[in-house]
């Protein structure tokens, strides 16, 4: 996980044919741009029916309450590129959140509680990610189990009491950095840094191969358990910066997480954009899937849909970008 | 390799199942007697149902995450029809379920006709089902059932807890159906070779569809039969209920992957979990850590499984 | 010529595959700046040699010299380190990778911080592609827009970039287009002039006569002959091949024809059915001859349903039909016995008594219920009257050899009693004695009066078996030839006649 960020590709000498920037923009990144579009005319759409709406509290408020979920997906996303899922990275943040605020409120210094969380992630996954890849099962059944075994655990600990009287410095989320929300930061730049890395890195490319055609990933001579272990390690981080957004963004650390977060994280996923057959897919998808869910939530509040109805209608949304996903794949083929 | 492997799972899990009443017998006076198994058999009816639908759409290489959503849904249409639409409670019951099934159906036509992979097609409804349950509900819950109601989830007959009896019923009839006859042959040769057995004629698209329609089914029943037996109605009910149910199912030696998997194993992960929640409870656990040991025996069974076939294989 | 000394030989080498020897005491060398082709039928044990020499499998025993010194490939990145590098028939690329990418995936260029040196990436490939004179082909498209002859460039491009000095191409134009064959053979020409040694598995016997300086012939695993191309003629390497004059290969069972069965008008069905007609009358044996791509397995697909036809008319003694899908194809008597037996033939984890059961079993249930000892009596037929070698019916398929998995699908087939049965390659990987076992099957089904649609690629097998054969090219049918008519070189100019009048 260093930061392996190398220079973009230059343009092929002239000679060599090109398709056109959009046609390759959209050729490339079309779930993406399917996405983005989304939002922007779900923006203009609302804005037009209540102005408010545009109103700049209100887009933080959306854009940082959202941001841990997006951090999650970018680990999730590297995972199911992969062609594995991951159900219990939802109870894995909710034990990292209570970590982080349990070490927080015991008088343990700030950077420790706020480091603990990352490392446990990233340790419990590499568990998870041993059993996937050496003890071949498959990974829907580990984490199945894992997921109760976090839920137990969380229970277990927390005795569902929430935790209190947290230590203002802890409280990173409600912080701002030149005035803009430090969730907002983390959200954007985590995005980038791994869109980057994945685009350019070898191991970010090996990713893509393993998930794309794994026979070909080992006899290209990748070693495909050893990755796969790192990609749940990697994952695992990903949830313990999630998880310190979550445990930081209000004055309590409650005991729970919402349910069917894992759910939730592994629809912002697909919905971005990566195929749950492996092999494809960005993280800057995931991220406006992730905003997208935000938007609409918000969007329903303010032209007066009620808030029951919200899960319906992002239901209904998912549904439909799924079938005009496999429509536009199978026109292709 | 491939029935003796199958016994293999079974039987390890069953002795395990054994291994677990003995000792959680000595651990609690309270465990080992008829009231409280009986008690327990209530209790797991829900995820019972769903799981032996689940095993069959396993079986056939799918899996259905929109059941949990589907009971919410049910459940709120239940009260919903009853309460303010005004239909009889019996009516009430048969449109609920109905609507349910329907819900079964739309993830099979989705995942057959758009061919979208089962694991997205019943992410996506499991969003919507649940939205359209709070949507309904707008949070109000529905109170107040007649008395016969009550006899379905709480009730008895002969004895025996009245869901018991259906569960019951239910296993055989599947169990039945997986071993013995021309549609559960279909289930595992679509879940071992989809494409060999489109070759071979067999109805590959009509069955799936009817699975999927079975399993809303399964999900509408034991909605009806939770709603009896907690004596209301909210719309967050059934959430999470399908990973308990795929747990029990893949506990119960049913492969990820498909193409096979018994009822008979299915219910024998059933029972083992249940024990464990419930002896574990008794013996004074609390009921985060019978969790956390489902969690571990879900894990090691497979690896058990898996290490055995991979010796017994080469 | 002078002898050079060969850059890599093999000596003595065998494998045996659960207990069948597949590969017995073969020797086998390459020289720099030669092309070598290896020549044999399906099953004769060239792709076991060539993945030997990939460092996939570990001969029993035998020798591998590179350079002068003896080596062992415990995995194929120790053959790529000794410089031999293999472009398989399937290829080995990763579609949503770009075109560099995969030149270099596991082997980037790196720049001093240790980073991907990305510029250089795409240069070396450009430069690499430039090389094989393909600068059309953009390095930074993913590879799952490129066309197959583009992708094989993509492929011969990854074995040069680690600079490979034997290039192993598996039957590298099995699914090219004319226009590609002959730009390939360009590349191959190229290669060999820059010192690179070349071995080239092929049955193509035009390519072979163009390009080679030597061949090699196996036969039922064994070696048969290497000799310098100068030295032999077609037929004589196609006795080689085969090792006996055709006709007592292939014992042409007589059988009554009889009236017509099924008539096909104006069928088509996408690029590769395109307006095919024809007649097949009980007893018959109609041969199907056809380079891969030219729609002989396509037509089969669209005549059982799999792909309905999209115009054109199906007759069924004389009634037309309509057929939607391979459940109706069975209920109106057509059998197809595909090509690839593993993903569509067989469930492999099931038994034999399942499988051979799998596409009658209403028939063989009550209601609902399977008749258990139905089931199992006709299992047991099937597997006396077949020769299965097995344990017991209750034996998983995926445990038995080719030969005797192929006879399950037949078996499974004709259970359902067909008035048509399409056999595709019904012989691929199916050892000598099996594949007569097959034949004399077919000999006993048209005797009863069935109808037998027989696609092949092995000429041999094709001229012997069939009372008529159809040669498509194409998508459509360039030849209807009867069997007294028939000879290699004419079916052989039929199979490449509508090309080559395109590309004229």
């Amino acid at each position: 996980m260093t930061a392996a960020v190398d220079l973009p590709p230059i343009r092929p000498r002239n000679g060599a044919r090109r398709q056109g920037f959009l046609r390759r923009l959209f050729a490339d990144y079309g779930q993406e741009c399917v996405v983005l579009g989304a939002i922007v005319l779900l923006f203009v759409v609302v804005t037009f029916i209540n102005p408010r709406f545009v109103n700049t509290n209100n887009l933080i408020t959306i854009f940082s309450g959202n941001a841990y979920i997006a951090v999650a997906a970018i680990g999730m996303a590297m995972v199911i590129m992969t062609g594995n899922i991951d159900v219990s990275v939802g109870a894995l943040i909710g034990v990292l959140a209570t970590i982080a605020g349990t070490l927080a409120v015991s008088g343990y210094p700030i950077w420790f509680a706020l480091t603990a969380p990352i490392l446990v992630g990233m340790a419990v996954n590499t568990v998870i990610g041993v059993l996937v890849a050496y003890g071949r099962i498959p990974s829907i059944v580990v984490t199945l189990g894992a997921l109760s075994i976090l839920r137990g655990g969380l229970i277990g600990v927390t005795g569902g009491t929430w935790i209190t009287d947290l230590p203002p410095d802890f409280l990173i989320a409600q912080k701002r950095l030149f005035s803009i929300p430090v969730p907002l930061i983390f959200m954007i730049v985590l995005t980038v840094a791994a869109f980057l890395w994945m685009r350019y890195s070898a191991f970010g490319r090996s990713i893509y191969a393993i998930g794309g055609n794994p026979e070909a990933a080992v006899a290209t001579g990748i070693p495909v358990e050893r990755r796969l272990v790192s990609v749940f390690a990697i994952h695992g981080a990903f949830a313990g910066l999630a998880a310190i957004l979550f445990a930081t963004q209000l004055q309590v650390i409650q005991s729970t997480v919402p349910p069917n977060l894992e759910l939730t994280i592994i629809t912002a996923t697909v919905i971005g954009g990566v195929s749950i057959l492996g092999g494809t897919g960005t993280v800057i998808g995931s991220t406006l899937a992730t905003i997208l869910f935000a938007t609409i939530g918000s969007a329903l509040i303010f032209i007066n849909v009620s808030a029951y109805w919200l899960r319906a209608v992002i239901g209904l949304l998912i549904l439909a970008t799924v079938l005009a996903d496999m429509l536009r794949r199978r026109g292709r083929a | 390799m491939n029935w003796r492997a199958l016994i293999r799972h079974e039987t390890f899990l069953a002795l395990l199942l054994v291994l677990v009443l003995v000792v959680l017998s000595f651990q609690s006076d309270r465990f080992f007697t008829v009231a409280n198994l009986l008690n327990q058999g209530r209790l797991m009816t829900e995820i019972g149902l769903i799981a032996i639908a689940m095993t069959f759409v396993i079986a056939t290489g799918g899996i259905d995450l929109s059941v949990g959503s589907i009971l919410g849904l049910v459940a709120i249409l239940l009260g919903v029809f009853w309460q303010n639409v005004g239909m009889p409670l019996p009516m009430a019951m048969a449109a609920a379920i109905a609507a349910g099934t329907f819900a079964g159906f739309l993830n099979g036509f989705i995942i057959t006709r758009f061919r979208v992979p089962p694991l997205i097609a019943t992410l996506a409804t499991l969003a919507l089902y649940r939205g359209l349950a709070e949507g309904i509900s707008q949070a109000r819950s529905v109170r107040g059932y007649p008395d016969w109601f009550y006899v379905l989830g709480q009730g008895e007959v002969l004895g025996v807890p009245t869901q018991l009896w259906i569960l019951f019923a239910a296993a055989v009839i599947a169990s039945v159906i997986l071993a013995y006859t021309r549609w559960g042959r279909t289930v595992y040769a679509i879940g071992s070779n989809e494409v060999a057995s489109r070759f071979s004629g067999l109805p590959v698209e009509t069955t799936k569809l009817a699975l999927y329609t079975a399993s809303g089914f399964a999900a509408s029943l034991a909605a009806v039969i939770f709603v009896s037996r907690v004596s209301t109605t909210r719309s967050d009910m059934g959430t999470g209920i399908e990973l308990d149910a795929i747990t029990a199912v893949v506990l119960g030696g049913t492969s990820i992957f498909g193409g096979r998997g018994t009822i008979i194993g299915t219910i024998i992960g059933l029972c083992l979990i249940q024990a464990l929640k419930n002896g574990l409870s008794l013996a004074g656990v609390k009921g985060d850590g019978t969790i956390m040991l489902i969690g571990a025996v879900l894990i090691l069974a497979i690896l058990v499984s898996n290490i055995f076939e991979r010796s017994g294989s080469r | 010529m002078s002898q050079p000394k060969p850059f890599v030989s093999l000596t003595g080498m065998s494998k045996s595959f659960v207990g069948v020897k597949v590969l017995k005491d073969v020797s086998f060398d390459v020289r720099q700046g030669e092309v070598h082709a290896l020549l044999g039928e399906n099953g004769a044990g060239k792709s076991t040699l060539i993945k030997m020499l990939a460092g996939l499998y570990k001969p029993d025993s035998g020798a591998i010299v590179v350079d002068g010194d003896e080596v062992k490939f415990a995995a194929t990145s120790d053959a790529t380190a000794a410089g031999i590098a293999t472009v398989y028939q399937e290829l080995l690329l990763f579609p949503e990778l770009t075109v560099a990418e995969n030149v270099f995936l596991g082997h980037y260029p790196r720049t001093r911080l240790g980073l991907i040196d990305w510029p250089t990436v795409r240069e070396r490939t450009r430069d690499l592609l430039d090389q094989l004179d393909t600068h059309d082909l953009d390095v930074d498209a993913k590879v799952l827009s490129l066309s197959v002859a583009q992708r094989q460039r993509v492929e011969i491009a990854k074995a040069l970039s680690r600079n490979a000095r034997i290039l192993i191409m598996d039957e590298p134009t099995a699914s090219l287009v004319e226009s590609d064959v002959q730009r390939l053979m360009q590349v191959v020409r190229q290669l060999r002039a820059r010192g690179v040694g070349i071995v080239y598995v092929s049955h193509r016997m035009s390519e072979i006569f163009a390009l080679a300086d030597r061949v090699t012939v196996l036969r039922d695993g064994a070696h048969v002959a290497t000799c310098d191309i100068g030295e032999v003629n077609e037929q004589k390497l196609v006795s080689m091949m085969v090792g006996r004059p055709i006709d007592s290969l292939f014992p042409k069972a007589e059988a009554e024809i009889g009236d017509t069965v099924l008539e096909v008008k104006n069928l088509n069905h996408g690029r590769h059915v395109q307006d095919i007609s024809f007649s097949l009358r009980r007893g018959e044996i109609l041969g199907i001859a056809g380079l891969v791509g030219s729609g002989r397995t396509e037509l089969a697909l669209t005549l059982f349903g799999m792909t309905p036809a999209t115009s054109g008319e199906i007759l069924l003694e004389g009634d037309a039909v309509r057929i939607a899908s391979p459940r109706q194809a069975r209920d109106l008597g057509i059998a197809y016995v595909p090509e690839d037996r593993g993903l569509q033939g067989l469930v492999k984890s099931m038994a034999i008594r399942k499988n051979v059961s799998m596409a009658t079993i209403e028939r063989l249930s009550s209601g609902i219920f399977i008749r258990g000892r139905a089931e199992a009596d006709r299992a047991l037929a099937a597997v006396r009257r077949f020769g299965i070698r097995c344990r017991n019916i209750g034996q998983p398929v995926g445990e038995l050899s080719g030969g005797n998995q192929q006879k399950v699908v037949i078996a499974k087939w004709l259970e359902t009693e067909p008035r048509v049965l399409i056999l595709d390659e019904p012989t691929r990987g199916v050892d000598v004695g099996a594949k007569a076992e097959i034949h004399t099957i077919m000999g006993e089904l048209v005797k009863r009066g069935v109808a037998i649609i027989m696609i092949s690629s092995e000429l041999p097998e094709v001229l012997g078996m069939s009372d008529r054969i159809l040669v498509m090219s194409g998508g459509r049918v360039t030849a209807e030839i009867d069997r007294a008519d028939a000879t290699p070189e004419r079916v052989g100019a039929a199979m490449t006649a509508h090309r080559n009048a395109e590309a004229a």
